[in-house]
């Protein structure tokens, strides 16, 4: 399972890379077509916008946009040949290579026949079709082809072959067929039709329903030929059918997306109590200050971004990789937040699991408004690296992939952590001191030191689980208050002590939550589950695994 | 089971547990265990530790369920009572009381308090709101603290007695209920030796009236109020007889004596 | 001894607290605007409301205190009671006509059918303490029940609150979101905003601190409450000593929460205001705030930990905003590990300090902990 997701993860991040190098030869080509279109004779003109058709560079659009209100312009170099500059907004960008420049002098306005004009506004219209993202690419067919003008019929039917990958094909498909409802033949109707309900395409039910109005509409006039009612009338069957079997496609698609999200919040959810499976079901800690530990992550992450974004700008490749060292730096430095905490307080409350809970809140609170005077109330904004953006797109179901990473992230804890548990001295001991703290240390064990790692490695989980949180959700005060409530009921239904028992209650809150959401909305759905823990814990009071003891005394 | 049962034909049973089965995680704690208890008889239970004499203490308490098997408790008037459904409040208002083997008393109330609260009166919620000890209450309580010896402590909290008194006074709690079974863990644990016979004594004075289960480790003190000794053992009997029949016992010698 | 000491300490706590309820409103009622002795009906709701939160506070200390189950869902409890006052309050503001001042959520050709009753005020002052009475016996015969206690059971009534948090705060339910109910006119038939009605309110607060100070009293007094504080001790020593604990715990939660729910009525009007961020689990770890830094192992430490917590709350929220939550934090750790039995604790030990008298200062027996 764990293999196969990291065979995933290394392909995707292959692929993205791939498309980067494409891109960028893409990109190179365009410049250099669009500067010979401004410098070269009408010929090499012509044969420069041959050639920029289907090139999906974003420089097409941004070059016509600033050549439409006159910011092209060319300047004459020592040699007597011509560089082309260009300036968007303020500043000036040297085409062929895009770096920004500071005004050159002679500048020279730089103009385009009309001819040349209205063939490179084309061209820039349709950028997107050929951008190297294929989301882009799908949005913007989507767009022309929910525009049912017949002009562009054309321009997707040519292109249909050429895509690349199955998903975009059919992204094409759709939206031809979806022109084709309003300017096809009547076959060329009842054929998309039935594509369309095949396909259970959610974006042709509107354009669907417009054919229905349409044609009951034809059926309603008198005046109608009877042949054209007849073809009304197959019209409407068709497209209620390919209606109900859409929405019946359409539901049985966000079911299956449900339990899919389910998995992958149950392993956000994993993630972010298992600090406090550690914390609490190992030592019997009541962390309440947990999701300040997450925040702490989340801020980590979110300083280091700007620790790159300045040493090595935002668009290098260097800032890139800026995750890779946010994570390590996130899980130590909650660490260290934890080590001070529990030197500093919880040491002193070990055989008193109700004061550790209160004054880990009072903890809580002061962490969350330091949180607030050095960072500021709001939210800040941490943005993901290039290569954790973007999306997978599964038989339709659609997920980012920075939260797709936690499902792996999440697997790799799980067995990090029972692997320290089962292999090492440090588990060992553990494990040991858990059972009885007295036997423990008088074998030996400095049960404080072990303390104080376990406190440290459960925070040090709980600022590793902010720093994948703020990749996708907001990174702020109170941030870690959202997750508190949601942590405590992931330990108790697992079982106190059970760290297999909180994976498999993550999986199973997250799951059943994300069902219950999908069939009575979001609200109702989240208290229904914290009804199902509180029954669920009438038919096992002690959580999944219960360690059944035969201690005489409660 | 019936024919188990003949063999008692005649003695009057107060607790019959018949082919009582629990295991906690596939560890058979007890297994197969057939034990009963007449009216008024003080009966010791030995074995080593995991025998589940504790364990056994639990299941006729109903603090834990068994897998299989019954536990019944025969009433005066002859009713039989299945104890393996009931709580243990319920458990314990049928005339079945339970001292622990760490004395477990109320701290924070008085040694008064403590004996007040175990009396057999109504219990429930409505009856504790409105009710008013009787003389017949405070008798009862004196002549409580008079048998434990606690009746100069009357007014001490309960958490400002030795280890002993506490003991002490936790027996004192059990009859307070009137109970026709006593079933105490571990009485003499941590007790100096006087503290030991004394409460050896009050054990045997207490016999006939009350029918009386005591677990226990102590030798000395088994010897001295032994009257018929159980020994479990892997949450079975082993063997059941009088003090010497069993300590001279070679298979009971292996499993436990051996190893004093 | 100790006993003699309660009684007078008891009796003194009774005149004080009857003088404030009678003192306070008469400064405000006779005395002139201005003057030195002048008490302004601004401060008479902020002191009214203190008394709620002292209310609330002891309601806890019942559950924590003497009963050792630490709630951290009261808060749920006092927003129940201030709800249902406050859906009566807004119907009067309808009944009176004022359609303008109407929340726009609620359609009131079209009102929600659970509205309804809540037009008379006897049905209304009912369900403040009949539907926090409701969810709290459901709640505490499931967890008691099933034997969910100590930090399980705190868990638990935290995670209860947040799921009433989510309740009120959405949409979907007529409770009016996030926004809750505001703006308040009419209190039986009376304009809300006069002198009369703040010192009603104000009365009925004291009033209401006063009865639940004597059923608290009254109740640690009998037979039930020993049983309760030996439940705190040794649970199971009672239960083996044929109590139902079940019982005993739904009852007392019950009546806790009944208590919270009246205090939370009064509240409302007197705050002016009632919304889901009184639900918030952080709510409720206020008032464990407060028990903890009065003392709760005193019956009256809650009503000053309440009252003190309240007064620095907001005079530093006035002189430094930031740092309030810095503050309390800080406070809270502080009297966790160094001040276990409050403000009131310390006031003890000092005193028995200044008699010389070293056997009550280590009255309090270390107790049993799970």
């Amino acid at each position: 399972m764990q293999k196969l997701h990291q065979v995933t993860l290394t392909i995707l991040f292959l692929f993205s890379m791939l498309s980067f190098s494409s891109a960028d030869t893409a990109d190179k080509e365009a410049r250099t077509l669009l500067s010979r279109l401004i410098l070269g004779e009408k010929d090499n003109q012509e044969s420069a916008l041959d050639a920029l058709d289907g090139n999906g560079s974003k420089i097409i659009e941004t070059f016509y946009k600033v050549g439409r209100v006159g910011d092209v312009y060319k300047c004459a170099n020592d040699d007597g040949s011509f560089t082309v500059y260009y300036k968007d907004g303020e500043f000036y960008y040297n085409l062929l290579d895009g770096n920004q420049v500071t005004e050159p002098d002679n500048l020279e306005k730089a103009r385009l026949g009309r001819s040349a004009k209205k063939k490179l506004s084309k061209l820039a219209d349709f950028v997107y079709i050929y951008s190297p993202i294929d989301q882009e690419r799908i949005d913007a067919v989507h767009k022309f082809g929910g525009s049912q003008k017949p002009e562009f019929i054309e321009l997707i039917r040519r292109n249909i072959d050429k895509q690349p990958n199955e998903n975009l094909k059919q992204a094409f498909q759709e939206s031809l067929e979806i022109s084709l409802l309003k300017n096809g033949t009547h076959e060329e109707k009842l054929n998309a039709i039935s594509y369309l309900s095949d396909m259970g395409s959610s974006l042709s039910v509107d354009f669907i329903k417009a054919v229905k109005l349409d044609s009951e509409a034809v059926l309603n006039d008198e005046a109608a030929e009877e042949e054209v009612k007849a073809e009304a009338s197959a019209l409407t069957k068709a497209s209620d059918e390919a209606l109900k079997s859409i929405e019946s496609a359409e539901q049985k698609k966000e079911l299956v997306q449900s339990v899919f999200f389910g998995v992958n919040r149950g392993s956000v959810l994993l993630l972010v109590s298992f600090g406090l499976a550690i914390t609490f079901g190992l030592m019997g800690v009541i962390n309440m200050a947990h999701g300040e530990f997450i925040a702490i992550g989340g801020y980590t992450t979110y300083v280091i971004q700007g620790w790159f974004a300045s040493a090595y700008g935002v668009d290098s490749a260097a800032y890139e990789w800026y995750f890779v060292v946010a994570v390590p730096a996130a899980f130590m430095v909650s660490a260290f937040f934890g080590v001070i905490m529990e030197r500093g307080v919880i040491q002193f409350l070990y055989t008193r699991p109700l004061e550790s809970l209160l004054a880990t809140w009072g903890i809580s609170m002061v962490l969350q408004q330091l949180i607030r005077l050095y960072f500021g109330a709001a939210n800040v904004a941490v943005a993901s690296p290039t290569w954790l953006e973007g999306n997978v797109n599964v038989g339709g179901y659609t997920m980012a992939y920075n939260r797709l990473i936690v499902v792996p992230v999440a697997i790799i804890v799980l067995l990090v952590t029972a692997l320290l548990m089962k292999k090492t001295n440090w588990g060992l001991h553990i494990r040991a001191t858990m059972q009885n703290r007295l036997m423990a240390s008088s074998l030996g064990i400095r049960s404080s030191r072990v303390n104080m790692m376990t406190f440290a490695f459960g925070s040090g989980l709980a600022g590793l689980a902010g720093a994948f949180l703020s990749q996708f959700d907001n990174v702020g005060p109170m941030m870690g208050q959202t997750y508190i409530v949601d942590s405590f009921m992931v330990v108790v239904v697992g079982g106190v002590g059970n760290l297999i028992g909180a994976a498999l209650s993550s999986l199973g809150i997250g799951v059943i939550g994300q069902l219950l959401e999908f069939f009575y909305g979001s609200v109702m759905g989240k208290v229904g589950i914290l009804f199902g823990i509180i029954l669920f814990l009438q038919v096992k009071p002690g959580g999944l695994f219960t360690s059944k003891s035969r201690s005489l005394e409660d | 089971m019936k024919i188990i049962s003949e063999l008692h034909k005649g003695t009057d049973l107060v607790l019959s547990a018949e082919g009582v089965n629990r295991s906690f995680d596939g560890f058979k704690a007890i297994n197969d265990l057939n034990f009963y208890l007449a009216e008024g008889e003080l009966r010791t239970v030995i074995g080593p530790n995991g025998a589940g004499k504790s364990t056994f203490m639990d299941l006729i308490t109903g603090r834990t369920r068994p897998d299989g098997g019954t536990i019944t408790f025969h009433e005066d008037d002859g009713h039989d009572i299945d104890l393996t459904k009931l709580r243990e409040y319920e458990v314990n208002r049928l005339g079945i009381a339970r001292k622990f083997q760490t004395p477990s008393v109320f701290n924070n109330h008085t040694v008064y308090e403590n004996i007040l609260l175990s009396l057999n009166r109504p219990r429930g919620v409505m009856s504790a709101l409105f009710y008013k000890p009787t003389k017949k209450d405070l008798e009862e309580i004196d002549v409580v603290l008079e048998l434990i010896r606690l009746t100069d402590r009357k007014h001490d909290l309960a958490g400002f007695l030795s280890h002993g008194q506490k003991q002490w006074l936790e027996i004192g709690m059990l009859l307070a209920q009137k109970p026709r079974i006593l079933l105490v863990d571990e009485p003499a644990a941590g007790m100096s030796d006087e503290e030991t016979e004394r409460t050896g004594e009050l054990l045997l004075s207490l016999r006939g009236k009350h029918s009386i289960i005591v677990v226990e480790h102590d030798m000395e003190f088994i010897r001295q109020i032994a009257t018929k000794v159980t020994v479990l053992h892997q949450g079975h009997v082993l063997k059941e007889g009088s003090f010497d029949e069993v300590s001279s016992d070679p298979t009971v010698k292996k499993v436990y004596l051996g190893r004093q | 001894m100790t006993n003699k000491l309660e009684k007078s300490a008891d009796i003194g706590v009774f005149i004080a607290l009857i003088a404030f309820t009678i003192v306070f409103p008469c400064l405000n009622a006779f005395t002139a605007e201005g003057s030195a002795m002048h008490v302004s009906g601004f401060q008479l709701s902020v002191w009214g409301k203190y008394m709620c939160y002292a209310v609330l506070a002891l309601s806890l200390n019942m559950l924590w205190g003497y009963t050792g189950l630490l709630c951290l869902g009261q808060c749920l409890f006092f927003a129940l009671g201030g709800y249902a006052f406050g859906m009566y309050l807004i119907l009067s503001i309808g009944e009176s006509g004022d359609m303008a001042s109407l929340p726009t959520f609620l359609n009131w050709d079209d009102l929600p059918a659970i509205w309804g009753p809540f037009f008379s005020p006897v049905f209304a002052v009912g369900a403040v303490l009949l539907v926090p009475g409701i969810v709290a016996f459901i709640f505490g015969f499931l967890a008691f029940r099933s034997r969910i206690k100590g930090v399980y059971f705190s868990i638990l009534t935290q995670a209860l609150t947040y799921a009433g948090f989510l309740l009120f705060n959405s949409n979907e339910t007529p409770f009016g979101g996030t926004n809750g109910f505001t703006n308040f006119k009419v209190l039986f038939g009376a304009d809300v905003n006069t002198a009369a009605i703040d010192q009603g309110l104000f009365i009925a607060s004291g009033v209401l601190l006063i009865g639940v100070y004597a059923l608290l009293t009254w109740l640690l007094a009998t037979k039930f409450g020993k049983v309760q504080r030996a439940i705190r001790d040794s649970e199971n020593r009672v239960r083996f000593s044929g109590f139902s604990t079940t019982h005993y715990k739904v009852f007392i939660f019950v009546l806790s929460a009944m208590v919270a729910g009246a205090a939370g009525a009064l509240y409302v009007p007197q705050a002016g205001i009632i919304n889901p961020g009184e639900m918030l689990p952080a709510r409720g770890l206020d008032i464990v705030v407060w028990v903890a830094v009065g003392g709760r192992s005193s019956k009256f430490g809650p009503v000053i930990g309440a009252i003190l917590v309240s007064l620095l709350k907001s005079y530093t929220t006035q002189v430094f905003p930031e740092y309030w939550l810095i503050i309390l934090g800080g406070i809270f750790v502080f009297v966790v590990i160094f001040m276990p039995d409050g403000v009131v604790g310390l006031i003890k030990k000092v005193i028995a300090l200044m008699k010389g008298d070293p056997e009550e200062i280590d009255e309090n027996i270390e107790e049993e902990t799970a």
